[in-house]
């Protein structure tokens, strides 16, 4: 059965990555939960969920892409070789075990962190839990395991490229942030990750899969009292293998002062894939909340100006949208949509357009008042599973979000008047020296798009972003 | 037997949380059915409309209409002009979005609960009273090409499937994709939407949906307000075509710069109606669900023949396909990868599949269903569907106890059944200078 939705949200990033917000009634609170450290500096978070007999794990290590130094793919390919054995249960027992309860265990790298997630039946804590500790503290990382998947991951990196709505976020944030480790490509390059060996994973878990610095989140039917205990039992002697301190990424000399273009040719395209951007906020941004509403304007919902004047109005698109993406120490904004080769400077114009508009214009009353109803009547509906509260946690202690902020919400946007909000479009959202990502057919484009800034071409057959 | 306990256990407790008698049935004078389930755990709730039209319904000329048409709901009805449908939905705090199969089109709304009243005007404003502005049909032509141009752009799949279904089915309407041909896109009148409307858009043609936190007499008195006036209309014509038997293997080569070639094969299976649902359904997960399944584990973690590996088994009204994808690993031929697949579903048709295997599938079914069930949309998506498809949502309390019955013996003669070369349509995607 071939599903074709109205609304494609895929590529266009609607969904913030840190939107971890909760509500159980109306006036958005918290469901209560205990929080401990372990001696050995780990963080633990129990939340109680009796509804239906599951459990869900989330954990967070400070282990992202970030870190991969020139070894980029690192953090990513370490993140799934935890799976491939332990000192306990070989990469088959795992599987099998998982499989054979209908449970999950997942783990993944990106930019920032990397992460595990897991869900069972409550009966079966006993015999899952043990192994979900033996991945995080005891992998061993099989050459032979590790051989298989590193020659897939080669061949997967030329296959992404086959569709350009899978890599323009990489080539973007090489773009906007060079050098800066937040550029680093989460998935590496074919150069980067065929250099791999084994050892580098093993050093990188020793490295950054440390108790200080990481938290676990356990959410579901299990009495607190009981599960605290068995949590202790088993992390516990989890020791901190090197001191190596865990730094924020510095990111407070980046800046782009004039406009570029990166054209990506891509020689089959029939249409153009294209981001517009800049540099945006922080996580810990005091005005996140206020900046997500007026980002709901300008892209964030089917109705917002981007895909009324893109998508509604011309039928330029099938969808055009904006975000902000941030990090701990920087983020970026972006806006993108797609449209057939021969419009893509249409397409483009008359997103600039949009965006000179939030400026000029600014936004009214009435506008904002539906923003704020929006904004506030789709919050619930992210926070509904036990899944989605142990993600929750976990986020919240990675970048540091306190119960307050998330209790306040409604209050924070019910407070915002149209003075601030055309304030806070002044303050944070970018107006000049814009940075352009296209990929298509260069040579129907290189000659249109010189207005735009400084061009820089790429083949996207060639490895890397 | 730990092993059935286990189950004893999972089906209990999907029982435990919502029970057949919580959905409550609403039918109206003019033949919509409304069913609820309240659940009050957040301060939301949702409205899905099935309407039962789909690729399915169309000839050649238009085919793409079901989906166009979907979009063109969105654009203006009598008190609700051109754009105010979203509009004014998410001012009151709703979104929606909606999608198109083969089979059906369905229409979903997400709202805070206390903007109910506004959903139910809106819905029922476009069922009585659609208007098809010229301009808005116009610039909707170019969002559903846009649509068409970036899912071949970016999927290997949907450009393959496409055309391996197109050869698998040659009677059925099942051939054409939901999208259209391009030039039925680029061709269609405001009269095909016209007729479209008054044919399928009839209260009697709709099942909806509402889960959430709702009273079951407040969702009674708004849909006696707002919907039980629109008029019923005579059903549409069934659908009547029957595939004819397929007489030998099929085959499609697909043509375009891939970095390793794609590989299909789709096997005509029965209808989701149909008894075997419940034994194919184990042996797709058999196939595919996890690490340890049989294809995942021999193409691409043992023999490294494959990068990837899926599935896919769909409702539908009238028999459809069981369809086997996967991607080649670098330097492997498509040849040997078919081959190394019919190497896996000869062994399960001689062999059969183990006690522990088919205690496994059971278990990740069951544990699937809670899943699904987890969250209101869930709910609602899950209720259609058994209506719609198995032609009764009470079906869905007994799927747990469907899938426990199946036998070794019942996925033996589903392999045996149908994976056989007769039945088969492969298709293969390589680079022009590979063949």
């Amino acid at each position: 059965m071939k599903i074709i939705n109205k609304v494609l949200c895929a590529l266009l990033f609607f969904v913030f990555p840190h939107q971890f917000l909760v509500s159980q009634t109306n006036d958005f609170r918290l469901p209560n939960y205990e929080k401990f450290v372990l001696e050995n500096g780990l963080t633990i978070y129990l939340l109680e969920q009796h509804e239906v007999p599951l459990i869900y794990v989330s954990a967070i290590f400070p282990a992202g892409a970030v870190k991969d130094g020139d070894k980029n793919g690192l953090a990513a390919l370490t993140a799934e070789a935890l799976l491939f054995g332990t000192s306990n249960y070989t990469k088959e027992e795992i599987e099998e075990t998982f499989d054979f309860y209908g449970a999950e265990l997942n783990t993944s790298g990106s930019s920032e962190y990397s992460g595990l997630s897991s869900y069972f039946l409550k009966d079966d804590q006993d015999k899952l839990l043990p192994i979900i500790k033996d991945v995080i503290v005891n992998p061993i990382f099989p050459n032979d395991e590790f051989e298989k998947r590193k020659q897939r991951w080669l061949v997967e990196l030329d296959q992404d490229k086959e569709s350009p709505r899978s890599v323009i976020r990489s080539y973007f944030n090489k773009f906007i942030f060079g050098s800066n480790p937040y550029g680093n490509p989460v998935s590496g390059s074919k150069e980067t990750v065929g250099k791999l060996i084994v050892n580098d994973l093993k050093s990188y878990h020793n490295n950054y899969y440390k108790p200080s610095g990481s938290a676990l989140a356990v959410v579901g039917d299990f009495s607190s009292s009981e599960m605290k205990v068995k949590l202790t039992e088993l992390f516990g002697n989890w020791e901190n293998r090197r001191t190596l301190s865990l730094t924020d990424i510095p990111s407070d000399d980046l800046v782009h002062n004039k406009s570029r273009v990166l054209l990506v040719n891509k020689d089959d395209s029939n249409e153009t894939t294209f981001y517009i951007g800049q540099l945006g906020i922080t996580r810990s941004n005091p005005d996140y909340i206020e900046i997500r509403v007026l980002n709901t304007i300008l892209g964030g919902r089917f109705t917002s100006w981007l895909n009324e004047e893109l998508r509604i109005n011309t039928g330029l698109t099938y969808g055009a949208g904006s975000v902000f993406i941030p990090y701990r120490t920087s983020g970026t904004f972006l806006i993108s949509s797609f449209t057939k080769t021969s419009t893509t400077t249409e397409a483009i114009d008359l997103a600039l357009e949009v965006l000179k508009r939030l400026h000029t214009k600014g936004v009214d009353e009435e506008t904002l008042n539906s923003a704020k109803n929006y904004i506030k009547g789709q919050f619930p509906t992210g926070y509904e599973t036990s899944g989605e509260l142990a993600s929750l946690l976990t986020a919240m202690f990675f970048y540091n979000i306190s119960d307050a902020y998330i209790n306040e919400f409604q209050k924070r946007v019910d407070d915002l008047t149209v003075e601030k909000a055309n304030d806070i479009v002044e303050k944070y959202f970018p107006e000049d020296n814009l940075q352009f990502v296209l990929i298509g057919k260069a040579s129907e484009l290189k000659d249109k798009i010189l207005k735009y800034g400084e061009v820089t071409e790429k083949e996207i057959l060639n490895d890397g972003f | 037997m730990r092993l059935s306990i286990l189950v004893l256990i999972i089906s209990s407790f999907l029982l435990g949380q919502a029970k057949k008698e919580d959905v409550k049935t609403i039918l109206l004078s003019n033949g919509m059915k409304i069913l609820v389930l309240e659940d009050h755990s957040i301060p939301n709730a949702n409205m899905y409309l099935f309407w039962k039209v789909g690729s399915r319904n169309e000839h050649p000329g238009i085919t793409g209409l079901s989906h166009f048409f979907e979009h063109m709901m969105f654009n203006g009805s009598k008190n609700y002009g051109p754009k105010m449908f979203d509009i004014v939905m998410e001012a009151n705090g709703g979104s929606n979005n909606a999608y198109t199969t083969e089979n059906v089109t369905v229409y979903t709304d997400w709202f805070p609960s206390g903007s109910m009243e506004t959903i139910f005007k809106l819905e029922s404003d476009r069922i009585c009273c659609l208007d098809f502005d010229d301009k808005m049909i116009e610039s909707e032509r170019g969002v559903v090409l846009s649509e068409r141009s970036t899912g071949l752009e970016n999927s290997n799949y949907v450009l393959l499937s496409e055309q391996v279904q197109g050869a698998a089915f040659f009677a059925h309407p099942y051939r054409w994709p939901v999208i259209g041909y391009e030039s039925d896109i680029k061709n269609w009148k405001k009269e095909d939407l016209q007729n479209y409307f008054h044919t399928y858009y009839a209260p009697n043609n709709c099942v909806v949906v509402i889960s959430g936190d709702v009273t079951v007499e407040e969702v009674e008195k708004l849909a006696k307000k707002y919907f039980e006036s629109i008029q019923e209309s005579a059903p549409p014509r069934e659908v009547s075509i029957v595939e004819p038997e397929q007489l030998g293997e099929k085959r499609v080569v697909v043509h375009k710069e891939v970095s390793s070639p794609n590989i299909m094969i789709s096997y005509h299976i029965p209808e989701s109606k149909s008894e075997e649902y419940y034994a194919l359904s184990l042996l797709n997960s058999v196939l595919s669900s996890g690490n340890t399944s049989r294809l995942y584990k021999s193409l691409v973690d043992e023999k490294q023949l494959a990068t990837a590996v899926y599935t896919d088994m769909s409702y539908s009204f009238d028999p459809y396909l069981f369809t086997i994808y996967a991607i080649c690993n670098e330097g492997v031929s498509p040849d040997s990868l078919e081959n190394a697949v019919y190497d896996e579903l000869d062994k399960l048709t001689a062999e059969g599949v183990t006690e522990k295997e088919l205690q496994k599938v059971k278990n990740q079914k069951v544990m699937g269903f809670y899943k699904a069930l987890e969250t209101i949309d869930g709910k609602s998506n899950t209720i259609g569907t058994y209506e719609l498809f198995f032609g009764d949502y009470a079906k869905l309390f007994d799927a747990a106890d469907e899938y426990k019955k199946v036998s070794q013996e019942d996925i033996l003669s589903m392999a045996k059944e149908y994976f056989q070369k007769n039945n088969s349509t492969v298709g293969f995607l390589i680079s022009p200078e590979e063949e």
